[in-house]
This record gives C-alpha cells, sequence and structure tokens, in this order.
C-alpha cells in the first residue's frame, strides 16, 4: 500500500475533499454525466502527455493545502500567473510495483508495456489528421525506450530531433519530391511484386494459398494508403514563420533547449491541426546544466538520487522548475492560438504532465506527481487522494475522465474501471 | 475463438494428410470389441462424456474433429489414463491390439512434413539482411512490429503472421536498405562557420566547469563523460576539409603544486550521436596540440571531419585521473602530507565523523561539486578533529578501499576533480571555430559504399549500359534474395521496373534503388518453404532449412554452391555440412534462440530478482551463461545425453559457484595463493561431482529462475515446466472455469498444505498428480537457484518428496535426477522433438514424432550422445520434407 508523502500528511487535509473522493470511487450510472463538456462547450480534441523519466520531487511539487487556496509549490513558481489553468493531483498512482523497470507505465497503467493511454486515444482520434500521433522525447537516455506503447505492445520510438519533426510537419518542397517520387515509384511497381506473388500462389496448395493471403490483404491495405498519402502530398502545407536554430539540441544538457522548440513545434502542430496526439518525454541522464551561466552541482542523474542531501534537491528542483518554465510557455501559446475551426487551442487540448517515477531517489513509484491543464475542465485546486483508503482511485481514473472528456466510450483502463469525473469536471 | 494447445496440436496434425479423399479406414471386430466393452459405456454416441464419442465403425480421414478424437484417444489409452483408475484395466492384449491398429491407421493417412509458407521473423529477417545486402550491422528500427511465439519458439510457419504494419515496416526498411547502398543525390553545400565558447561546451559530470570566459579540463580518464567535453551545437552536414581554430591555455596551480611541461590537448572528431559512455579511444585523432602559455595562445589547423561528426577534447596528461588504482595512490601521498585534507574527506564520507563505524561509509551525496564544497569547507575550518587522520586509522584504509574500487571512483573522483578546477593544473579552452568545407571528402562510409555497390553490380566496365548493370546485380542479387535459381523470364520482368524507370528520365542509381526496394517486399524473400512440390525438398530448400535451423540466417557460399551442383543431399554431405555450421561460440545464434527459447533464458533479463537474494545483473548474465556455454559444450564434446541432467562440469566462475551454489570447487583449492580477484571471477569449466544438488539443468540458477518470478517459487510453475521442457509430457491447460492455484509460498500454511487442495478435486487431481510431485522435488532451489532447506516466512522444513507419473517414490531432487537417467529417452525425445519444432517451423504430427521416437532408440543403442543425435535428426525424413 502506497504511503502518504510527508508533505501532504502533515498538512492540514480538507476533510471535505476526502469525502468526495470517496464519492467519486462509486461507480457512475452514466458515462457521459460528469465527462460532457458544460453546455453548448465542444468537446476538446486534442491530447498532449508529457512525462519525466526521473519524476518530479514530490515536496517541491505537491502544494501543502488542498483545494484553490494552497501555497504555490516551488517547482510549479513559474505557473504563478495561470493557477486558474491547471489542476494538481496528488495521491494517485497505478499500484505498480517499485524498479527501474515499472517506470515505463506512466501511461499504460499498471502493467509496463501494455496499450498506452495517448495510443488509445490516437486511435480513437487521431485518424483524421495527417497524423495519429507523435511521440518526442528531448534529450535521450539509455534505458527508458519508450513511453507510448501500441496496442500490440509495441514500444514507439521517439522523435528526438526538432528538424524531424519539422520536416514531417512542414516538409519542405524537396522532401516532398523526394516523398512523392518513393511513393509513386514503389506504386507504380506494386504490380509487378503482386504478379509474382500471384503466380507464386497458384502453384500452391490450398492451405498454403491461404498463407499466402496474409501478404496480399496486407499488400491491398498498403496500396490503399499509399494512394491516400498521394493524394494529400501536394495540399497545401503550412509553411509556418518559425525559424529552427541551425543545429539540433540533441546532447543531453540542451535539453531544455530541445524542450523549447519541440513545445513550439507542438503548438504549431495544434494550430495547423496536423495531428491531435503527442506526448513529449523529458529524458534524464548524467547532464550538467547550466543556469545563468552557473553550472549545478551534479548531473541531472545523479541529483535525482539526492539521498535527501539539501543543496542536491535544490539543484534537482532548479531542473524540475525549468521543465516547468517550458511547460508554462507552453501553455501560454496554447491559449494565444487558435484551432482551424477558430476555438482557444487551450480549451481544445486536454494536456496531461506527469512521470511513472513517484521518488527516483528510492525508485518509488507509488504517488505520481500528476497535473492536468486546458481541455475545458475547471481548474485551480490541487486534488488530494487518499490512497490508504481501500477503494481510493487510481491514476487510471483520472485517465478515464480525460478519455471520455475527448469523446470516447470508455469505461475501463488497466487496472481502474472508474473515472474522476465528480471531482474533476467542467 | 482461442484453440487450445491439445487441438491445435492435433489440427496441425490434419492439415498435413493429404489425404482428404481418403475412403475411411473401418474399424476391425477385436478393435470395436475392446471399445465396446472398456470404453462405450461413457464415450457412445448419446453420453458422449467429455464430448467425446468412439462410436463409429470406421475412421472418416475427411471430419477432422473425429480424427483429433481418434488420436486423443490413443494417447489416453497409450499413458493409461483411460478408462479412468476406477474402471477395470482392459486386458494387455486389447490395449496392444488397438494401439497397434491406431498407430498403423495414423502413419498410413498421416504423411511426413506440411510446413507452410515461413515467414522471415526478426532475427531471421536481421540475419538475412546482414549477410544479403553486405551490412553487417544491420538492424531493424526500434518499433518494428513483433513476432508471436504460440508455440514456444517464435519461428513457426502458422504463427508468423504478416499484417499491413509488418508489410508497411517491410517496406520502409526496405527504402532505408536502398537508401544505404544507392543514397540519394545530396545538394552542393555551401561553405560556412560554427563559433563555440565555453558557453556553447558540454559539461558532463565534474569532467568541464566553466571560470569566466575559459572551460577547464582536468581528468584523463578514457571515459569521455568524465574527463572531456564538446560543442553541442555542432553537426558536420558534408564531410569536407575543414578549419579548426582553437584558443587554449594553462590554468597551472595555485597550491604550489607545478605542472612540468606542455599540455597535450588532444582534438578529435566524435560522432554527434555517439553515447557518452564511449571511451575517448574510440573516436579518431585529428590533432594533438601543446598548449605551453598561461595566456590563451591560438592553433589552426585543417582536419577532415564527416557528415555526423562533432569535434572533442580531451587533456591527454592531465594530472587527475579516474582510475582507482592510480586515484587510491595519489590520495595516499596526497593525506600522508596533509592530515587535514584526510580529515576532510573522513568528514564528507562518515556521516557521524569522527566516531562513525566504517560501514557507513556513503559516497552517494559526494557526486559532483556538491562532494567537493563539503570536504573544502572541512578542509578550511581550523576546528577539524584530526583524531582519525592518521595513515593506518581505519576510517583511512576504509577511504582508501573506497577510492580503490570501481563503484567508489565515481563519486569520489567526481569530487576531487573540482579541487582542480579550483586550484589547477586545468587546461583551459576559450574558443573554437570551424569553417568550412573547403573541399568535400569522401568520409570512409562514403568509400564503402562504394566498394558495397560493387558487391551488388560486380566491378563497372568501359561502355557499361544501365540495362547491363542492372542485369549484372539482377543476376547476382535475385537467387540469393529468393534462395533459389531464378529463371530469365522473372529476371527480365525485373529488368523492365528499371528500364520503364530509366526511360522516366530517372539517374541508374534510382533504378537500381527501385529494384531493390521492390525485391525485399517479394514474398519470395519475405517467406521461405514456398516450394509446391511434394516429397523430399530440393538442394536449394533443404539449404535454406539447414542454414537457418543452425545459423539463423540464409545459406552460405558453400551451401548455394552445394545445392547448385545437386551436392547437398547425401547423407553424408549433409551431415558434413551441419556439422561445420554448428555454432562455436555461446553467442551464436543457435544458442541464443533456441536455448534461449527452450529453456527460457532469453527471459532472464525481464525478471528482477527481489534485492534480498543480492543477485546482480551480472549474475543474471553468469547464470544465463551457464546455460548456454553448457548446452554448446554438449554439443561440441558430443557428450551423452545423460550429462544434461547429472554432468560431472558446469561453466561459470569461482565467486558464482561459491556464492549461488554453495561450495568451493577444487579448482579453488589448486588455485591456492593465484586465487585473486580477477581467477575468481574467471568464467571457465569448473570440475562437479555427480549425483550432486548442482549441475545439469535441472538445479542450474538460470532454469530455477525462469521457473520462478524473482521473488518466490511456485511448485505448480516448476512442475508445468519440467513437464513441456525436459520430459515432453506438457499437460493441457486448467479448465477455464478454474483460478489458477499458485500458492504463496510466503504464507503461514505451507505450500504444500495449499496445494493438497488440487490432488484431492477430481477435477484437478487427473494433472496436478503429475504436475506438483515434480514441483516439489524442486522446491529445495530458491528463486535464483539457491539451495534452502526450508520454505521462507514460515520457518517450516521442505518436504520435497513426491511420486512420479509412473508411480516411483522419490525423495529429493538427487533421486527425482537419478529417476530421469533411468528414462533418459523421455528427456531425449522431448529435446529431439524440440529441436526439429524449431528447425522445421511446424508442429510435429503423429508420423513424425514416432519417426523422432526410433531415432532417439537408436541413437540410444549408439552410445547415445547428442551431437550424433542432432545428426541423426537432420538426415531425418521430418526435417528433409517441406
Amino acid at each position: 500500500m502506497p504511503t502518504l508523502p510527508s508533505s501532504i500528511a502533515q498538512s492540514k487535509l480538507d476533510r471535505r475533499l476526502f469525502l468526495r473522493s470517496a464519492l467519486a470511487t462509486i461507480a457512475l450510472p452514466s458515462l457521459e454525466a460528469f465527462a460532457a463538456p458544460a453546455a453548448g462547450a465542444p468537446r476538446p480534441k486534442n491530447f498532449i502527455g508529457i512525462g519525466t523519466y526521473l519524476g518530479w520531487h514530490q515536496k517541491a511539487f505537491f502544494p501543502k493545502q488542498t483545494g484553490p487556496d494552497y501555497d504555490l509549490p516551488l517547482t510549479l513558481t513559474p505557473l504563478r500567473d495561470q493557477r486558474a489553468d491547471f489542476t494538481i493531483f496528488s495521491g494517485l498512482d497505478h499500484r505498480a510495483p517499485n524498479g527501474h523497470d515499472a517506470w515505463s507505465n506512466f501511461l499504460c497503467g499498471t502493467t509496463p508495456g501494455a496499450y498506452s493511454l495517448d495510443q488509445r486515444i490516437a486511435d480513437s482520434i487521431g485518424q483524421q489528421t495527417r497524423f495519429p500521433s507523435f511521440e518526442l522525447t528531448a534529450g535521450a537516455g539509455e534505458v527508458a525506450r519508450a513511453m507510448s506503447f501500441t496496442r500490440q505492445g509495441i514500444g514507439l520510438p521517439m522523435i528526438q530531433r526538432p528538424s524531424v519533426l519539422y520536416k514531417k510537419l512542414f516538409m519542405s518542397k524537396a522532401d516532398r519530391a523526394r516523398t512523392e517520387y518513393l511513393l509513386r515509384s514503389g506504386q507504380s511497381s506494386l504490380d509487378l511484386v503482386l504478379a509474382d506473388a500471384m503466380r507464386l500462389q497458384k502453384a500452391l496448395p490450398q492451405r498454403d494459398r491461404e498463407k499466402l493471403d496474409e501478404y496480399f490483404e496486407s499488400f491491398r491495405s498498403v496500396e490503399k494508403r499509399m494512394g491516400r498519402q498521394l493524394e494529400t502530398i501536394n495540399d497545401p502545407v503550412p509553411q509556418p514563420s518559425y525559424k529552427l536554430p541551425n543545429y539540433d539540441p540533441i546532447t543531453p544538457n540542451l535539453q531544455i533547449e530541445a524542450e523549447t522548440i519541440l513545445y513550439d513545434l507542438m503548438a504549431l502542430a495544434l494550430e495547423t491541426g496536423s495531428t491531435r496526439v503527442m506526448t513529449l518525454f523529458l529524458h534524464g541522464l548524467g547532464q550538467v546544466f547550466s543556469f545563468e551561466g552557473e553550472a549545478l552541482s551534479a548531473g541531472y542523474h545523479g541529483l535525482s538520487h539526492h539521498g535527501n542531501d539539501p543543496k542536491m534537491i535544490q539543484d534537482l528542483v532548479t531542473i524540475e522548475t525549468a521543465h516547468i518554465h517550458c511547460f508554462s510557455g507552453f501553455l501560454k501559446q496554447l491559449k494565444q492560438k487558435k484551432s482551424p475551426d477558430g476555438r482557444s487551442l487551450f480549451d481544445d487540448t486536454v494536456v496531461l504532465l506527469g512521470t511513472g517515477m513517484g521518488d527516483a531517489s528510492r525508485h518509488s513509484n507509488a504517488n505520481l506527481p500528476t497535473l492536468v491543464a486546458g481541455g475545458g475542465f475547471k481548474h485551480g485546486s490541487h486534488l488530494a487522494i487518499d490512497p490508504s483508503k481501500p477503494d481510493a482511485p487510481l491514476l487510471g481514473d483520472l485517465y478515464l475522465t480525460l478519455m471520455q472528456r475527448l469523446g470516447m466510450e470508455v469505461d475501463a483502463f488497466s487496472n481502474a474501471s472508474r473515472n474522476l469525473n465528480q471531482l474533476f469536471s467542467a | 475463438m482461442p484453440v487450445a494447445p491439445i487441438t491445435r496440436l492435433l489440427f496441425a496434425a490434419l492439415i498435413a494428410a493429404p489425404a482428404l479423399g481418403a475412403a475411411p479406414t473401418p474399424l476391425p471386430a477385436e478393435v470395436q470389441a475392446m471399445l465396446s466393452e472398456n470404453c462405450l459405456e461413457c464415450h457412445d454416441a448419446a453420453s458422449q462424456k467429455g464430448d467425446i464419442s468412439l462410436e463409429f465403425d470406421a475412421i472418416d480421414w475427411s471430419d477432422s474433429q473425429q480424427l483429433d478424437t481418434w488420436l486423443r484417444a490413443f494417447a489416453a489409452i497409450d499413458q493409461g489414463l483411460m478408462p479412468p483408475p476406477k474402471r477395470p484395466r482392459p486386458k494387455a492384449s486389447e490395449k496392444a491390439a488397438i494401439l497397434s491398429f491406431l498407430d498403423q491407421a495414423f502413419l498410413t493417412q498421416i504423411p511426413i512434413g506440411g510446413t507452410p509458407p515461413r515467414r522471415l521473423n526478426h532475427s531471421e529477417y536481421e540475419q538475412t539482411i546482414r549477410q544479403l545486402c553486405h551490412l553487417p550491422d544491420f538492424t531493424l528500427p526500434v518499433g518494428f512490429p513483433n513476432d508471436t511465439a504460440l508455440h514456444g519458439f517464435d519461428n513457426l510457419a502458422e504463427d508468423l503472421v504478416l499484417s499491413p504494419s509488418h508489410l508497411e515496416a517491410y517496406s520502409q526498411v526496405a527504402t532505408s536498405i536502398a537508401d544505404e547502398i544507392f543514397p540519394p543525390q545530396k545538394p552542393t553545400p555551401t561553405p560556412r562557420s560554427w563559433t563555440a565558447s565555453p558557453a556553447d561546451l558540454v559539461l558532463s559530470f565534474s569532467a568541464a566547469t566553466v571560470h569566466g570566459d575559459a572551460l577547464r579540463l582536468v581528468s584523463r580518464s578514457p571515459d569521455i563523460m568524465r574527463s572531456c567535453t564538446w560543442p553541442s551545437k555542432i553537426e558536420i552536414q558534408d564531410s569536407g576539409t575543414y578549419r579548426i581554430t582553437i584558443a587554449a591555455s594553462q590554468f597551472l596551480s595555485k597550491t604550489g603544486h607545478d605542472f612540468k611541461g606542455p599540455m597535450r590537448l588532444q582534438v578529435r572528431a566524435r560522432p554527434v550521436t555517439a553515447t557518452d559512455r564511449s571511451r575517448i579511444e574510440a573516436f579518431r585523432l585529428l590533432k594533438d596540440i601543446e598548449i605551453t602559455t598561461e595566456t590563451p595562445a591560438t592553433t589552426s589547423f585543417d582536419a577532415d571531419l564527416y557528415t555526423g561528426e562533432t569535434l572533442i577534447f580531451w587533456w591527454a596528461n592531465a594530472e587527475m585521473t579516474h582510475s582507482h588504482a592510480e586515484l587510491a595512490e595519489h590520495f595516499r601521498q596526497w593525506f600522508s602530507k596533509d592530515p587535514h585534507f584526510l580529515a576532510a574527506w573522513q568528514k564528507a564520507v562518515f556521516p557521524r565523523f569522527p566516531a562513525d563505524d566504517i560501514r557507513n561509509a556513503n559516497t552517494t551525496t559526494l557526486r559532483g561539486r556538491n562532494g567537493w564544497d563539503k570536504v573544502s569547507k572541512s578542509w578550511a575550518d581550523p576546528q577539524l578533529d584530526l583524531s582519525q587522520a592518521s595513515m593506518d586509522s581505519r576510517m583511512t584504509k576504509a577511504f582508501l578501499e573506497i577510492a580503490d574500487s570501481l563503484q567508489g571512483t565515481f563519486n569520489v573522483a567526481d569530487a576531487l576533480c573540482h579541487f582542480y578546477h579550483e586550484n589547477g593544473p586545468a587546461l583551459e579552452l576559450h574558443q573554437v571555430t570551424l569553417e568550412g568545407p573547403s573541399k568535400l571528402v569522401q568520409s570512409p562510409a562514403d568509400l564503402a559504399r562504394k566498394t558495397l555497390q560493387e558487391r551488388f553490380t560486380g566491378p563497372r566496365q568501359e561502355g557499361q549500359s544501365h540495362a547491363d548493370i542492372a542485369r549484372a546485380m539482377l543476376s547476382r542479387f535475385l537467387p540469393r534474395a529468393f534462395r533459389r535459381p531464378v529463371d530469365d523470364s522473372t529476371l527480365d520482368t525485373y529488368l523492365s521496373l528499371a528500364t520503364r524507370h530509366w526511360g522516366e528520365g530517372h539517374s541508374l542509381d534510382e533504378g537500381l534503388h527501385l529494384l531493390l526496394r521492390q525485391i525485399l517486399i517479394s514474398p519470395r524473400f519475405l517467406y521461405r518453404s514456398l516450394d509446391p512440390r511434394e516429397g523430399p525438398m530440393d538442394d536449394f530448400d533443404l539449404a535454406t532449412r539447414l542454414a537457418y535451423f543452425l545459423t539463423s540466417g540464409p545459406p552460405d557460399a558453400t551451401l548455394i554452391d552445394l545445392a547448385q551442383r545437386k551436392r547437398l543431399n547425401p547423407d553424408w554431405v549433409l551431415r558434413r555440412e551441419a556439422e561445420r555450421l554448428l555454432p562455436s561460440k555461446e553467442s551464436a545464434p543457435f544458442i541464443q534462440r533456441f536455448v534461449g527459447q527452450w529453456l527460457d533464458t532469453a527471459t532472464l533479463h525481464g525478471i528482477m530478482p527481489d534485492p534480498k537474494f543480492n543477485f546482480s545483473e551480472t549474475s543474471v548474465e553468469l547464470a544465463k551463461r551457464e546455460t548456454e556455454r553448457f548446452f554448446l559444450e554438449m554439443l561440441l564434446q558430443d557428450l551423452p545425453m545423460t550429462d544434461f541432467i547429472d554432468p560431472d562440469f558446469t561453466f561459470s566462475t569461482i565467486s558464482f559457484i561459491q556464492s549461488n551454489y554453495g561450495f568451493t570447487p577444487p579448482i579453488a583449492k589448486q588455485l591456492g595463493a593465484k586465487l585473486d580477484a580477477t581467477e575468481r571471477q574467471r568464467f571457465m569449466k569448473i570440475k562437479l561431482d555427480r549425483g550432486g544438488r548442482h549441475g545439469g539443468l535441472l538445479g542450474q540458477a538460470a532454469i530455477m529462475m525462469a521457473t520462478a518470478n524473482g521473488v518466490d517459487t511456485q511448485p505448480v510453475i516448476r512442475g508445468v515446466w519440467v513437464l513441456e521442457n525436459i520430459l515432453g509430457m506438457p499437460p493441457p491447460p486448467p479448465p477455464k472455469n478454474v483460478p489458477a492455484l499458485t500458492p504463496d509460498t510466503q504464507g503461514t500454511s505451507t505450500p504444500r498444505e495449499q496445494l493438497s487442495a488440487h490432488t484431492e478435486a477430481t477435477a484437478c487431481a487427473g494433472c496436478h498428480r503429475r504436475i506438483d510431485p515434480i514441483g516439489f522435488v524442486l522446491e529445495n532451489y530458491d528463486p535464483v537457484g539457491r539451495w534452502r532447506t526450508e520454505w521462507p516466512g514460515i520457518n517450516t522444513r521442505i518436504d520435497p518428496s513426491g511420486i512420479l507419473p509412473d508411480g516411483t517414490a522419490i525423495r529429493d531432487a538427487a533421486e527425482f535426477k537419478a529417476w530421469l537417467l533411468k528414462n533418459i529417452d523421455l528427456f531425449s525425445t522431448c529435446l529431439a522433438e524440440k529441436l526439429m519444432t524449431y528447425a522445421t517451423g511446424r508442429v510435429l504430427n503423429y508420423a513424425e514424432r514416432r519417426e523422432i521416437g526410433t531415432i532417439v532408440k537408436t541413437n540410444h543403442q549408439n552410445g547415445n550422445r547428442f551431437r550424433q543425435l542432432l545428426l541423426a535428426l537432420i538426415d531425418s525424413q521430418t526435417f528433409r520434407t517441406r
């Protein structure tokens, strides 16, 4: 059973809130009852998931007070002017075992590598856009290889170079020509491969022919997709005035810079309606960050194993605050920008920020720091869940609320089968 | 609808029968009499107990369900499971009559062979591309769709489905392979320049710090992340000659610790994407510069840099090092001169200094500058307690031991780096500029590509037309890609594709690129086992089956040559070629893929042993290697099959044997004084006494781990595993409406008490009387294979005794092994069937199992050697038939 972090245990808990959270554990009669947007407002249609590899230092992330009148915790100070735009959750997790490997359960629920939240959403609402989803990473490391997993449990590779994402989003003339060339030349020669495959199949006994049918079915599906791509390849692609630097910030110490650029591109991707689902992974290795010319006392990974040394914690929180600083800029962009249909991008987008690592210093996966912004939810509070209650809601219950909000008819996610609609709504 | 394994197996047997139109085989009178006397009371058409009816006059071969029923009936009668225990036994002569009738009927009607088209699996595809396209480092991209392993191996034709996402992924991979060999033309670059100041240079761990306008380097550790810096915003796009200008200076000691002679700054070329865990010698040296002045001096030189590279800087003759032996010596000299310095480090490392237990030493909070801040504060403190600051105090010795250990070095040395950053000597970098390219050069990758292209098209000759070149490529490449000779019309069809492409105005390379892309998505490349002819496979398919079986890759030049000359078929040639392809190292694909899946060593890295077992990643690796190397030895030395169960050797390190198997092997005593740390960790063949607890597959740490979960043991899982993988009698899956009974051996009542439920309940007893005793006899092995005598948590002595399926009573693991030795053919048959399933890519049918059974018996009579068994299997009809 996860224990309450001391920062929460010590604070005066809002009894009313706990009562309400206990209510939230009662299965609701209708999925739509609470997840529906306020009258007249259309549903949000984008989803952004952001996760750190090394977690968020809990004492600097969770407010001491619950409800709306909390003192802003240190890590979240860059969000001081945006308090009405987000909600902090404490006491939620997936009840997953501890250890390195469990990290990747951030979006997967209790089983690392299971069908992840973002991919479920992409499979449901991502098909209408040019790109069903993007998986991005700022910084690279060697341990964690994926944050998003397909229905089949395949870990999706992440794009690390902003220039690669930029090229996909705003394909240059030369890139478009190359893609079109590959598609056209490939398509026109498919007939030959197909004719040869058919000759081959004809010679085979019946049961072997059935085996090769898999090939033909796949073939037709690929052919169709190529056709679709070719149809849209010359559609006008948005050409933003945004200028990338002339290098890719992929060395780990440029992580914050990479993050800033990736957030810019993510906002542009949503604004241009290029995709609806994106995840951003914030990796952590031994890189030493410098802030305002001053280098921190140790590398990011080293700091996360702070062993409660106050100086190391201070430096760790400095990095995490820098992450939130970038995040704050992203939320501001969403506020300013509009969807292609003229709605506020902020209300149109459900933003989840969290991690699968509850406490990197101990490799504990309990009580995961979690924050939700946008999506037309009523924000501004710290919602504390008491995980010691036997029927306490799980992080998966929050995910159900987010999915329902996006219009998905779901009532189960990993080990969760309820939702937080009663606590967290429009 | 999910199909239970047993039905699947039998269904496969039916599929293998082309005799779909065969006339029904009537049941002889004595068989009908036996059935009606012993079986039909429950299994007549009216009762159909267990959905089984045996009320027939004949076997109808066109009815798959009926055939399934007969095969199950055969197994049940043969193993004595039917009639059930409470019913009277049939007479031996009756039993023999029906078994012999069914056996003959099956053998006549179920022919050997029948592997459907078999897609290359993940590792076979990789190995194929490596050999076929001469790309030895090729790997499939992360995120490539996985294969499924439904019957214990991931290379079975039926299970290797091809989905649209597979084909899409194959198509993308084909394009990237073609890009690698015939890359698209790049636009001509325009020269430019980059400037990097200290702020643009990477600070990694404690390797570098910035002071004013200079970046300081202090260590000569070959681990770049501990010693080097590199520009983070430079990445060469075009291989070419560049002008590099560097401003650097010396920063000398403030503490009278002068550095003699010039400082040697090495400038090397580092691929941007190289891992930070690289060592400096992995990178190409561009220039060795001597830095002699304390004011910045500028050096310029020209060097070739290749696509994707940046620079990296290393101070080759720094005083500071991260090597633990040197580091400890360094501290020793320092401490003997300066007790204050010594006490300052003691205080930083021992939390309750000066009166601390030396076991409390903690260096984790020493990481980086934070650690040095603590040390330097104490160092400057005149009140510092010097009571422990003698060279022979326990604390000093403990500290030096930490400094002289791999783990200690990171934290202690990183903290010490900051002493040098503050006080020198350090090497200072002020600015780096890069201009170019002044001319384009061919990178080694470009040059290698030229050679690579010639391997595809043959050496280019004067006056060759596009079509000549493409024809040369196709006639070399197509037969290798398709693993068979290719007729002229097929070759011409492909050639026409390229001709049409050139006709549309595309270049020679674009045409070849297109050919490669299309060939690599043809089913003739993606699948093997495509030849529709019945009977034994031809030499090409035989070569392919042999090569993928033993090497996970396509046939090599020798095999292709033999196939072309139709010389592979004779048994002595096939056996000779098989011997040639046998693995010589445990890292070989055959060992990794076959043993990894048969004995589940491939799953070990996913199991996290509970910290209480103190079983590190290295231990896991050793456990895995022991089993793999052991299997290899059995094969290479052609040892008797009984050695799989009770050998007189294993492979491991002395240290692992001592800590995990709990005894000191004789070799340790022989080594005597020579038994140092290196010798203790050396992986070697170690002699064992036969008949002991350890040695042989059962009791090897890897197998005991793979059959537990890292935390506790579950007798049912081990029992099922042994039945399936050692004895070859897999029990059917548990009935669906019964929850799995896997007792928690850490609970309060003993696992035996918990499990007694299953051997009593009639629904469970049939199987669990076979499963549970085998599970319990292995309970003395904990989840990492260590011997234990009590169940953890409940302090109850483990009772491993039990009764085996044939009624033999055994007291412990040693007696179980003795029983296995007496019944070694059970194990040999099991292993032989696993090998053949892996080799042929199909679930074996009745006739094939019969052939294998005969081979095992014959081999037993001829000395029961493992390699001989493997060769006989390769020479079998089962292997030689598609």
